[in-house]
């Protein structure tokens, strides 16, 4: 019996539709050549989707392109390469050109760069048809038309559009368009949502899940995001440094992990339904330049014996014994059922009881964005009367979509951006609006840690001359102020000779970071500082943030998009949609209680590790426009609202209290909210959005 | 046919230029400074040989109608292209920095308004400029050493303003720049320790491009009349002087040209080579 | 919104000619102190002096100077040659006509000889023919256009005479001894404009070649044909109109040595006699007049780019 998308059928399996037996290659580098994958063996059978997973360096992408045959800048070794029959390590050029995008679709990461802005996105589907002799003009024109509907795009105008003129979200749907205008066997999916808002990937993934029910269409689905993995696919390949560590049916492979890689990566991701007991997070970071010959994973592995790092890794059968799942681990029968020994993760968040005076208090602040040009036009209202505290050792997460303005609103707390009203003050003291004015002992108590870590750190620099300079502006002195601060953020003090450039994005994220702390600050504002960092990094960074806020008592304002942080971080959380705040709860409570439509609906999109609760296919809900600016007598999230009534068009909801502390700004009453609101363990299918 | 495939093996095709580049500029820069002590003859010797004669082992490049010796009179003439390119093109990077750079971290109006009084300059063609500036001075100064080294900064500060310009703004946008002034850096401050160690290289390979452009706009002022007076023996000046010639003894207008183009290449080599190690790019020409 | 963005350009264009007339008028008739001596030089007698004085109406304050002069020029009295006594406009009209012919032409030989090599050089990156080119590009580079004019001179005027070698033309000489004239001329610039081209389109077009949406239209299977032809040239078009437009920036200037050589009546050669002899009308006409055209073509260039880029097009 073998499992294809959701149907279950009786019979010999029908030939593999991918078969990849022993593939190596290496890429060209100026130093010779870089072996990217070691002797990776894998099959994927027709109509069945199957998850690509690892971290940068682990050589998914290469081996997603090497589906598609190709062949620049590297060399190839394999027993066999073949997709739809045909031998791709053999096949010659035209050949190739044939077999792409007409039975190999591929759907490319960044759909920006990936569409010709010069072309129109209907010529451009048009196009593949007609290259691959499937219809010409007036029928292609209409697959065209229809292909786009399919996706999701169906209001007209769009094929008429250049890409610039679309969103994010819609420009990967005619990537998407496009790889599956020619009905292909196989579709190769790069990272397709990586830099989409968490609920336009949602909405992607939807999408996917929903084209995989209507097409008997193998999926070959490359991520490092394990939550997606669990919504789509049928199978898991987990990927490491080059070498395959364990591959199997999705329900086996994250219920029961066997490989310490993926045990490591599943407890990474910050999770919303909770972190599995006993679980430790990943620490180090791959080393490509220093890897053993043996497991390249044992550099990192917690459960390393000594003949790990020398015996090369071969697949065998998992201990947990269900069919097809296999790890490359000679230590997996020992580690299997161990849970492991370990002592549960210690909990990120301290206990609330203990907060006293508050250093922020915000009222009323609003920012207002006037846009350039001689010609004097109407400032666009970004933030709207935000009200808030943080107390002292607290952190409050400050979380909403891109273009909700919760930056432009961190950068009017630290006076980047001016004010158009409101009133902050830090401990009692009033911040005036521009940071000019303010005086020392006010930046240095405040402090701001930027989201790009290659752009945060002066380059022609070293790390300690960026902390010196610090040191010295919030007027500390001493021998062994960079050594101090290097060592609380858990970096070795000799690499204080170091230039940015020398080190990881984790690194220096954390000499941002130790940056900010070298001045003693009360309060952090931390703007999105883990969004450009790889998911097993994320979780280190994090750790150290909770260790250092306990050790200091130092209060953080967090901005996030991603609400598994949130959960297992935050004190509080503000959620805040086109620049008004819609709900301020205690973060348990926001995942327990009543809670406002759009936190519900950003909830419901967050991926998933869970696999049990697969949703059944939906149709499409129609993708939200633009949130218009709101009339000033209006709820601002009416437009997307699913239990918008008539008085919410007619005038701005109040602001309701809430049982366990907080506010939401909604006009249906909160008890009747908190009873919409399901347990927030369910899968994306139950609430609606 | 592979589109922009590497056809051959990938490697660069110019990793010596740096090398070659300096050789070249090194060896024409002990030629001149020793040139003049070399030489066999004066720079305004006449009388070492009859007019008009051809190439010789005494005379590689032949006599001029002056009877001066042209190979002498190109050894004399090294240090005084090179001194003025060099000189010249030093003063407008210089200038040219220091606006672009202040502009650029300045903006708002102030940086409008210097970009407007930029473009005036920039928008005239820069021979013409030239030209008009030596008129200008009037005919005392026409003709000074000086002059023509004001002239050639006169053409390079404001194309040099502009790109110091545009750098500055890139990195003044840079979150640590942004950093700094929260910590209370003063614009003079983050000018000096955050922009310029990081405009370094830009204005590095600046100089090195406008420098290798600079012989030649030299020589051009030299050629149509308007750079050094006669009898100084200037590559440019020599070759209008000696074009009349050209049929009767062609070397002694190879013989200059033939120097112009090597000092030339040297330097475009060199500012090539620079360029890549610093991970820059050049585009060759006044701009 | 086109219209708006060409009418902003254009009124920029103007202002910018304004303040480089009032520069010109500065330089020449301002700083220089008593603009009737260093007219007519130091031996120059009382009289004489005092005639030229009155001719150019130095009795007058200089702002007033300015806007009769500036006034004039919009309505098109360019002003008396000092030397000629002739209108300035009489005397610049045919010059400028003949550099125009000179500078089509020599755009028109431009054009094959920078894009074959370019094309070439791109798809064929880091072979022997690429780096070929490259050294080949390098060398020329290196000879400036006066040395690269009179080579050509000696070798196809006067050693092979296909060519004239002064290049003057009569009222009324016919289009087809028109280009035997220019030839020489028109190439010298053509080559010297397509050796400072060729390394920026090469550039360009490699950085198109291995563009994403290159690369995702390969792993689509479209033809190599294809997506040179109709992915990658269109993208490549506005990046090389930039390319062309500095080479403008040349050609403006160019003219007067390669004029100069070859003896061509353009306004190169106006404006070096003019140079050499003070004439301040006709050489501020001339400058204004060469500003005037080099801020054109590059406006031009820059709204084709604009046009051609659907992304720059909705910006404002």
């Amino acid at each position: 019996m073998w499992i294809s998308g959701s149907a279950e059928m009786d019979g010999p399996a029908p030939a593999p539709l991918v078969v990849i037996d022993r593939l190596s290659v290496d890429y060209r580098t100026a130093l010779g050549w870089d072996r990217v994958l070691h002797t990776v063996s894998l099959e994927i059978r027709p109509g069945e989707t199957l998850g690509l997973v690892g971290e940068s360096g682990s050589g998914k992408s290469t081996l997603g392109l090497q589906c598609l045959g190709w062949r620049r800048g590297l060399r190839r070794q394999a027993a066999a390469l073949r997709v739809a029959g045909a031998d791709l390590d053999r096949l010659d050029t035209a050949g190739l050109r044939r077999l792409r995008g007409r039975r190999i679709g591929f759907v490319p990461q960044n759909p920006t760069t990936a569409l010709d802005p010069a072309w129109r996105v209907g010529d451009l589907i048009a196009e593949a048809v007609e290259v691959h002799g499937v219809a010409r003009g007036a029928a292609a024109r209409d697959r065209t038309a229809r292909l786009l509907a399919r996706v999701g795009l169906a209001r007209p105008g769009v094929a008429q559009s250049f890409p610039h003129q679309l969103s994010g979200g819609q420009q990967q749907r005619v990537c998407i368009a496009l790889a599956l205008a020619c009905d292909p066997d196989l579709v190769v999916l790069d990272e397709p949502t990586t830099g989409l808002d968490v609920t336009t990937q949602a909405q992607i993934v939807a999408l996917l899940a929903r084209l995989k029910a209507e097409r008997l269409m193998a999926m070959l689905y490359i991520t490092h995001d394990l939550g997606v993995i669990a919504a789509l696919a049928d199978r898991v390949a987990v990927m490491y440094a080059g070498h395959l560590a364990e591959v199997g049916d999705t329900v086996a492979v994250i219920g029961a992990p066997a490989h310490p890689y993926t045990r490591g990566l599943i407890a990474s991701a910050p999770r919303i339904d909770g972190p599995p007991p006993g679980a430790a997070p990943l620490t180090g970071t791959l080393r490509r330049l220093a890897l053993p010959p043996g497991c390249p994973f044992a550099p990192r592995c917690d459960h390393a014996a000594p003949g790990c790092a020398e015996t090369a890794q071969r697949l065998a059968p998992a201990p947990q014994g269900s069919p097809g799942h296999r790890v490359a681990c000679m230590r997996a029968a020992a580690l299997a059922g161990d849970g492991d020994g370990r002592p549960a993760a210690a909990r990120l968040r301290t206990e609330p009881s203990t907060f006293r005076d508050p250093v922020l208090t915000v009222s009323g602040l609003s920012v207002a964005y006037r846009p350039p040009g001689l010609l004097a036009r109407r400032a666009v209202p970004v933030v709207r009367g935000a009200a808030f505290t943080i107390a002292a050792g607290e952190v409050l997460a400050l979380v909403g979509e891109s273009g909700s303005g919760k930056s432009t609103l961190a950068r009017a707390l630290i006076g980047l951006v001016p004010r158009a009203g409101g009133t902050v003050l830090l401990g009692r003291e009033p911040l005036a609006p521009g940071d000019r004015a303010r005086s020392p002992a006010q930046r240095r108590r405040l402090q701001y840690v930027f989201q790009n870590p290659d752009a945060s750190l002066n380059p022609a620099a070293t790390v300690g001359a960026s902390l010196t300079r610090a040191a010295r502006a919030a007027g500390r002195t001493g021998a062994d102020l960079v050594a101090e601060a290097l060592a609380a953020v858990q970096i070795d003090p000799g690499q204080a000779g170091r230039y940015p450039d020398e080190l990881s994005g984790g690194q220096r994220q954390r000499v941002a970071l130790a940056r900010a702390l070298i001045a003693e600050p009360d309060l952090i504002l931390c703007d999105e500082i883990l969004s450009a960092l790889d998911v097993s990094v994320q979780a280190g960074v994090l750790a150290l943030l909770a260790r250092i806020r306990a050790e200091r008592g130092l209060a953080l304002l967090f901005i996030t998009h991603d609400l598994a942080v949130v959960r297992g971080f935050a004190d509080r959380v503000l959620v805040l949609f086109a620049g008004t705040i819609v709900q301020e709860a205690a973060a348990a409570a926001l995942f327990a209680g009543a809670r406002h439509p759009y936190a519900a609906a950003l909830i419901a999109a967050a991926p998933r590790l869970v696999p049990a609760a697969r949703p059944a296919p939906q149709p499409e809900p129609p993708p939200p426009p633009a949130p218009p600016a709101a009339a000033a007598g209006a709820c601002v999230y009416l437009a997307r609202c699913p239990h918008r009534r008539s008085v919410c068009g007619e005038s701005p909801p109040p602001a309701r209290p809430l049982p366990g502390g907080g506010m939401l700004r909604c006009h249906i009453p909160v008890d009747e909210l908190a009873r919409e609101a399901p347990d927030s363990r369910d899968g994306p299918g139950e609430a609606r959005h | 046919m592979s589109l922009a495939e590497p056809a051959g093996r990938g490697r660069r095709p110019w990793s010596g230029a740096l090398a070659i580049g300096a050789t070249l500029l090194g060896m024409q820069v002990l030629l001149a400074v020793a040139g003049p002590f070399l030489a066999p003859y004066g720079a305004t010797e006449m009388g070492a040989g009859p007019p008009l004669a051809g190439p010789s082992l005494a005379h590689p490049f032949g006599i001029d109608q002056l009877g001066r010796d042209v190979f002498s009179r190109v050894l004399h003439g090294g240090h005084v292209v090179l001194g003025l390119a060099l000189s010249g093109t030093a003063l407008g990077v210089a200038i040219g920095a220091v606006i672009g750079l202040l502009s650029g971290q300045a903006g708002g109006l102030a940086d409008e308004i210097v970009q407007r009084g930029l473009e005036i300059f920039i928008s005239v063609p820069f021979l013409v400029l030239a030209l008009v500036a030596m008129v200008a001075v009037g005919p005392v100064a026409s003709g000074h050493p000086l002059t023509v080294v004001g002239v050639v900064a006169l053409i390079y500060a404001p194309r040099v303003a502009r790109i110091a310009r545009a750098a500055a703004r890139e990195i003044a946008l840079r979150d640590f720049v942004l950093v700094a002034r929260l910590r209370g850096d003063g614009p003079l401050r983050r000018m000096w320790s955050e922009i310029l160690p990081n405009a370094r290289s830009v204005l590095l390979v600046e100089f090195a491009l406008r420098a290798s452009y600079a012989p030649i706009l030299v020589g051009s002022l030299g050629f149509l009349g308007f750079g050094l007076r006669p009898p100084t023996p200037e590559w440019g000046l020599m070759i209008a002087e000696n074009r009349a010639l050209l049929l009767v003894s062609p070397w002694t207008v190879l013989g200059p040209g033939l120097a112009l183009a090597v000092l030339v290449v040297g330097l475009n080599l060199f500012t090539d080579g620079l360029a890549r190690r610093l991970g820059r790019h050049v585009d060759f020409g006044v701009g | 919104m086109f219209l708006r963005l060409i009418a902003g350009r254009v009124l920029q264009a103007a202002v910018t000619l304004v303040l480089i007339s009032l520069l010109l008028f500065l330089a020449l008739e301002v700083l220089p102190g008593d603009v009737a001596t260093r007219v007519l030089g130091r031996e120059a007698t009382a009289e004489a002096l005092e005639a030229l004085r009155r001719t150019l109406r130095l009795d007058r304050p200089a702002p007033e100077r300015y806007f009769l002069w500036l006034s004039g020029v919009l309505q098109g009295d360019l002003g008396t040659s000092l030397v000629s006594g002739r209108p300035v406009a009489d005397i610049l009209g045919p010059r400028v006509a003949n550099t125009l012919f000179l500078s089509a032409y020599a755009f028109l030989l431009y054009l094959p000889l920078a894009l074959v090599p370019a094309v070439v050089q791109a798809i064929r990156r880091g072979g022997w023919l690429d780096q070929a080119l490259s050294v080949a590009t390098l060398v020329l580079l290196a000879i400036p256009d006066f040395l690269l004019a009179t080579l050509l001179l000696i070798g196809f005027a006067m050693t092979w005479p296909l060519f004239p070698s002064m290049s003057i033309v009569e009222p009324g000489t016919d289009f087809a001894r028109m280009l035997r004239l220019t030839t020489l001329p028109a190439l010298t610039l053509a080559i010297v404009m397509a050796v400072y081209a060729l390394r920026m389109l090469r550039d360009q077009l490699i950085e198109v070649l291995q563009s994403e949406h290159i690369r995702a239209g390969e792993l689509r299977g479209l033809p190599p044909g294809r997506l040179v032809w109709r992915h990658a040239l269109p993208n490549a078009l506005a990046p090389a109109l930039n390319v062309t437009a500095l080479n403008l920036a040349y050609l403006v200037g160019g003219v007067v040595v390669v004029e100069k050589v070859f003896s061509f009546p353009g306004f190169g050669t106006l404006l070096l006699d003019a140079l050499q002899l003070r004439d301040l009308p006709v050489i501020e006409a001339t400058v204004l007049m060469a500003a005037a055209i080099y801020i054109g073509a590059n406006l031009l260039a820059d709204l084709c780019a604009i046009a051609l880029t659907p992304k720059l097009r909705d910006a404002r």
